[in-house]
């Protein structure tokens, strides 16, 4: 039974997994967080605004919707790097500036599943909205309200995405052990150390992870029932 | 209110209305062929589309006193109660609830109250906006095709809604239907469009038992109520 305590110990200690998990899920979280808000935002305005150039915007973003994640990161450190332009800020090798990269990664990605939900839904609910005489702001909360779970959808995506990078998080985050080590970057490690159990063994804590949080957001989500009628 | 040479162009269409009045507590129908701008004007009235040029007198009416109903209404993702009293909430008016359920109980909807919306039927769905309309007292309510592929108990009941609504506490409605002869049993004034211009206004009788406009004549003659001179419908 010690031996077993030990094994388990000296796993846990030798690629840190506690702060592994500490980390995922700070820089989970933040990213999550200020993507949503970029990618709503933004989802909601292009959906809305007539500019000129709007078609390229929406290629544009559609681009780096699937832009790898490498890329990102190779340019998130440039920016963050002490000669780079954002050098003052002082966040390479930092959770901030992988928080940053992932902002860069997963905005596009909401934004552009929020757009395409919004072409369908937001025109009805708009005119429905004007027909009950309701003024701009409760339109806008009758948006978010009616559509929630494409929003929610949207914003699990961008999650999904932010806590299964590799990439961007090892080149701006640097792997180091109980700062900005991650989950995946740890596995990654581990399976450069040819510890291949041990890496699966945290995929299964990831996986387990990424499960309880949907659980919770289901959660506290209203399900509705009933046949959909359209 | 009064509409002057009101335009909007949509595509290939292009809507073009020199001239008309709604008076108000009247009831008027708009009847038309399919894609004559029946919807297109009821939009651009409710402030939904923007018209390109022209001017629609509102004569002291708000956003909030118009409102419009369509025959594929938007239900909200909640209850069928709380899609009923959504434009009361919208106005801080604390739903009076035993109202609302009467108003339930008369499109046979109460037993469904607390049922998701959108689990109604298409009819249902209709018969609920219909009410969700009338609930806040607007002044100017707008029915697109709302009665249209109802049954005939629910289409007399609207028609009883709407006549109730008259004798109480009048109106002005908007009515676009294609069943002229309910039109014509709930109208006060007909108003006929094609390709987007208004070509003849009326009263029912003149509009749909005797009409002088050639264009009026040969769309009656294509619908249900067929066009006699001795004023019969069949």
């Amino acid at each position: 039974m010690e031996g077993m305590q030990q094994i388990f110990s000296d796993f846990f200690s030798t690629v840190g997994v506690v702060d592994s998990i500490r980390v995922t899920l700070i820089m989970s979280f933040w990213s999550t967080l200020i993507a949503s808000l970029l990618g709503i935002t933004l989802g909601f305005a292009l959906e809305r605004k007539q500019f000129p150039g709007k078609r390229a915007v929406i290629r544009l973003n559609r681009t780096l919707m699937g832009a790898p994640p490498v890329v990102i990161g190779l340019l998130t450190y440039m920016l963050l790097r002490k000669k780079g332009p954002l050098g003052s800020l002082r966040w390479v090798f930092t959770i901030q500036g992988m928080v940053m990269a992932q902002v860069l990664i997963i905005t596009p990605i909401i934004c552009g599943m929020v757009y395409s939900y919004a072409v369908q839904k937001a025109p009805a609910i708009r005119a429905f909205a004007k027909t009950m005489g309701a003024d701009r702001k409760q339109t806008g909360r009758l948006l978010l309200r009616e559509m929630k779970n494409e929003l929610y959808f949207a914003v699990v995506s961008g999650y999904g995405r932010s806590i299964s990078e590799v990439g961007a998080v090892f080149l701006v985050g640097g792997n180091i052990k109980n700062n900005t080590r991650t989950m995946t970057t740890a596995i990654s490690t581990l399976k450069g150390a040819g510890d291949y159990y041990e890496g699966v063994f945290l995929g299964v804590i990831l996986m387990l992870m990424a499960f309880a949080v949907q659980t919770l957001a289901d959660h506290f989500r209203k399900e509705e029932t009933g046949d959909e009628n359209f | 209110m009064k509409i002057s040479r009101l335009q909007k162009k949509m595509g290939d269409f292009f809507l073009n209305i020199d001239s008309m009045k709604l008076e108000p507590g009247k009831v008027h129908g708009l009847i038309g062929s399919n894609g004559c701008g029946k919807t297109t004007l009821s939009k651009l009235i409710m402030g939904i589309l923007t018209p390109d040029s022209g001017e629609i007198d509102y004569e002291g009416l708000t956003p909030r006193d118009i409102t419009m109903t369509s025959q594929k209404p938007y239900m909200l993702h909640d209850t069928v109660y709380q899609n009923l009293i959504y434009p009361l909430t919208v106005r801080g008016i604390r739903p009076d609830e035993k109202e609302a359920e009467q108003w339930l109980s008369r499109c046979g909807l109460l037993d469904k109250k607390n049922q998701y919306a959108r689990s109604l039927s298409s009819g249902e769905q209709q018969k609920l906006s219909f009410i969700r309309a009338m609930i806040f007292h607007p002044k100017l309510i707008i029915v697109d095709e709302t009665l249209s592929n109802l049954d005939p108990d629910s289409t007399e009941l609207f028609e009883k809604l709407i006549l109730e609504q008259q004798e109480q506490e009048p109106v002005t409605w908007i009515v676009i239907s294609h069943q002229l002869v309910h039109i014509r049993k709930i109208c006060d004034r007909v108003n006929f469009l094609e390709k987007g211009r208004l070509l003849a206004e009326g009263t029912p009788e003149e509009i749909l038992m005797h009409p002088s406009h050639p264009s009026v004549r040969e769309f009656l003659s294509k619908t249900e109520i067929f066009y006699q001179n001795d004023g019969d419908t069949q």
